[in-house]
């Protein structure tokens, strides 16, 4: 019975916590901008626009409904797997102590610094160091097939609702869990070490101000249909809805662009930034003509691992026969 | 009718009072009826730890005297001669103390009475030669304090004491061995011509190591805790006598340190190891004079556990804040040290502090249980003494009984294993009340910031 109402209430959370991104208020807000931006950029009339944004074709479309499956499930499994994930206090107090072995740092060296500033920059840090690891982590979900295997999962959407975010392999929610852990330990040991006690976020409701900036700014918008582009100047600097759209789009340009979050500097310093298209042309996806089959849960969640147990088998056969090679070689010229 | 009704009052109203003198004598560490069978004596009270009340103030008169210097002084408190003085406690303003020389108390003393086993942490002496050393070095220097090896006596031997003698007699021999099938049977006298059992005995005395005031669990912590402070008369005078009784109204040792740390309202150790005693000298006394049968013994050992572990938490506690302050007095004395400044004082309160984490520390390996490498870690890290602002240290102790210094420990690394030590009681105590927590305020800000697992694609 108590596990039954850790798990209503762990999905419950979900939505009334302002730390997470489907929290109501955000979705609400995201709904707002929608109607806005349909309203006055697109002039359609509010019934249209209404029409438009809750598209049952969308909601209801076997893909999102996986989306909804996968979330109740995996809260389930991350709530028995998360006791086990290393927390970010255990990675920061090891960092914290080595700190304490390097001769030229000393502990409170700069408690003499305005409290306003300590606090400015572990906010500022906090968030550009969560934004960059996250870009680096996504990159890697891309490049390395044994991780593409298991980040194969999300992108086989085919329609994109703000439940998406969810749409996530166990394992890859546990890579994701350790990225945070190892982003939130490293500002957390370097800033008290440093600062002591005086370190502290400026927050908004209990979030980091900058995550809830980009929160109420429609973060719920990049996984939906609703392609809202920025002035080119801006996609440099923030990702737009549309542009991670295109992340998802299956065209051949549009592969590996855009890995960012919050921020597109990112993606334009390391050469994979795409400005946004309009979000009609795009096709979502991992392949054309996508098989229905991939909602599948049990494809879904078991795909994956025969995909990864295939590529290292593959890969021990071929060290295998390389060095089978070797071998047969080395003993024709004994032979000759 | 009214019959039935006057019967149904009349119960309900012996019930009443059944239940709050049953409530009140619970709440109160005695008096006991006799039960030893064929007593035919006038005692009714089977309780008697006078050699207990007797030894605290020979420790806390002790521990005054260090700074003395008086080396002859000091051992006679230690050995518990005749016609001593109480030194501490004392009267102070309206907190009028009952008596004021120790027999008044009973009788005792506290070389005898202390760890046998090998103290690891200061040289590997037995524990009573380590008090005399330490009461021998404090002889040679002034104040009871050793600028040269960063030594306070004062709270080296008062604190390795309370373990040496209070925990160590508490958890090993009257909770320990003397719990045991066949040892002081409840059946028996505990010394031919006591009018208590063997059992009764055993465990009043180790509550009388302890420390608390009989009537503790009438108290809050923070009014225990004034009581030892000397700042609370009527929280104090139980008995309302207008003197308070140190045999039965003080807060001492160990049951001091309990109520320092329940104050936080994280912790309830006063409480939890006074309810235990309570609880489980009820058993004893049910027993009614005879043995105890397998299930009261295992109730009897169950409230035992309680004790013992309770009472090591809460020197664990101690470790755990004196290596908080060591730290935080490194990280001043570097400041200093920085600005060129006179660390003179900054020096006396490091080393104040890290003799009580030290005195602590000893007294935590003279429990029950072998910490084995807990131990081994702990002497390590704190080392035999603190590092020394020329970066020397005590590193040992010679067959003549002095001091070898070497070169110290990295003074970063030194200061790095208070956190460690810190860590260590958490990890292997469960230390939760964590006064000086050097760690807390980063853990709170990792808290302020959520929990990092979620399965989400951004």
């Amino acid at each position: 019975m108590d596990y039954f109402f850790d798990y209503t209430s762990q999905i419950t959370n979900q939505f009334i916590d302002p730390k997470k991104r489907v929290f109501l208020f955000y979705i609400l807000i995201s709904i707002l901008i929608a109607t806005a931006w349909f309203m006055i950029n697109k002039k359609l009339s509010l019934k249209k626009t209404l029409i438009k944004i809750f598209d049952k074709k969308i909601f209801f479309s076997k893909s999102a409904k996986s989306d909804y499956k996968i979330f109740l499930i995996n809260q389930l499994i991350m709530m028995i797997v998360s006791p086990f994930l290393i927390t970010q206090l255990t990675i920061a107090t090891a960092l914290y102590f080595y700190f304490h072995t390097i001769d030229w740092l000393s502990a409170g060296m700069f408690v003499g610094i305005a409290k306003i500033y300590i606090i400015l920059s572990f906010t500022i840090f906090q968030f550009t160091i969560d934004d960059f690891s996250k870009y680096i982590v996504h990159r890697f979900m891309h490049k390395w097939p044994v991780l593409w295997a298991l980040h194969k999962v999300h992108h086989s959407a085919t329609v994109l609702t703000p439940m998406t975010v969810f749409r996530t392999h166990p394992l890859e929610g546990i890579i994701f869990s350790l990225r945070s852990a190892i982003t939130q330990a490293i500002g957390i040991s370097i800033f008290f070490y440093l600062f002591g006690n005086l370190v502290s976020l400026y927050t908004i409701v209990g979030v980091n101000i900058f995550v809830f900036v980009f929160n109420i700014l429609g973060s719920n918008l990049r996984h939906s249909h609703i392609g809202i582009r920025y002035w080119k100047w801006l996609e440099y600097i923030f990702i737009s809805p549309a542009q991670h759209q295109l992340h998802h789009s299956i065209a051949f340009e549009h592969h590996d662009k855009n890995f960012g979050a919050a921020l597109a500097i990112w993606d334009w310093l390391f050469g994979s930034l795409h400005h946004s298209v309009e979000f009609e042309t795009l096709h979502l996806g991992i392949k054309k003509n996508q098989h229905d089959a991939t909602h599948n849960l049990k494809n879904l969640y078991l795909d994956p691992i025969h995909e990864i147990k295939k590529h290292i088998f593959n890969k021990i056969k071929k060290i295998k026969n390389k060095f089978n090679k070797i071998i047969l070689k080395g003993r024709y010229i004994n032979e000759v | 009718m009214k019959k039935f009704l006057i019967s149904i009052i009349t119960s309900l109203f012996t019930l009443g009072f059944a239940y709050s003198t049953f409530a009140d004598g619970h709440k109160v560490y005695g008096p006991y009826p006799i039960t030893l069978k064929g007593y035919d004596g006038d005692k009714t009270n089977s309780v008697k730890y006078t050699g207990q009340m007797a030894r605290q103030v020979l420790h806390d008169s002790l521990k005054a005297l260090v700074k003395s210097g008086d080396v002859a002084k000091m051992m006679a408190y230690y050995n518990g001669e005749d016609n001593l003085e109480i030194i501490a406690p004392k009267s102070k303003d309206d907190f009028k103390i009952k008596q004021t020389m120790v027999s008044e108390i009973g009788s005792g003393n506290l070389s005898g009475k202390t760890y046998k086993g090998a103290i690891a942490g200061w040289g590997n002496l037995t524990g009573p030669e380590v008090l005399e050393h330490m009461m021998n070095k404090a002889g040679e220097v002034e104040g009871g304090f050793d600028p040269n090896t960063g030594f306070d006596y004062t709270q080296l031997i008062s604190k390795f004491a309370m373990g040496a003698v209070f925990y160590n007699q508490a958890a090993n021999n009257y909770l320990g061995k003397k719990m045991e099938i066949g040892q002081k049977p409840n059946s028996e006298p505990y010394k031919e011509g006591s009018y208590y059992t063997g059992k009764e005995h055993s465990w009043d005395e180790a509550f009388g190591y302890w420390g608390s005031a009989a009537h503790a669990l009438t108290l809050s912590a923070e009014q225990n805790y004034n009581v030892a402070k000397r700042k609370d008369m009527s929280s104090a005078d139980f008995n309302g006598d207008g003197v308070v009784d140190l045999y039965s109204e003080y807060t001492f040792a160990h049951a001091y340190y309990a109520s320092s740390y329940d104050k936080s309202g994280k912790t309830n150790y006063l409480a939890t190891v006074n309810q235990a005693f309570i609880d489980g000298r009820q058993v004893i006394t049910d027993a009614n004079g005879r043995n105890l049968n397998f299930d009261e013994r295992t109730k009897l050992l169950a409230q035992r556990d309680i004790i013992v572990d309770n009472w090591q938490k809460v020197i664990a506690e101690s470790v755990f804040k004196y290596a908080g302050s060591t730290y935080k007095d490194i990280v001043a004395l570097e400041i200093i040290i920085e600005a060129n400044g006179d660390t003179s004082d900054a020096f006396r309160t490091y080393a104040k502090h890290w003799g009580e984490l030290k005195g602590f520390a000893l007294a935590l390996q003279c429990g029950p249980e072998n910490l084995g490498e807990t131990a081994v870690k702990l002497n390590r890290m704190m080392g035999l003494g603190p590092v020394l602002l020329n970066a020397s240290q005590v590193v040992g102790i010679d067959s003549n009984g002095n001091f070898i210094k070497d070169q110290a420990q990295d003074w970063n690394e030194f200061k790095l294993h208070m956190l460690k030590i810190q860590k260590l009681m958490v990890d292997e105590f469960g230390v939760v009340a964590k006064a000086k927590d050097q760690l807390g305020d980063m853990e709170a800000l990792a808290g302020s910031m959520g929990s990092a697992d979620s399965a989400e694609n951004d």
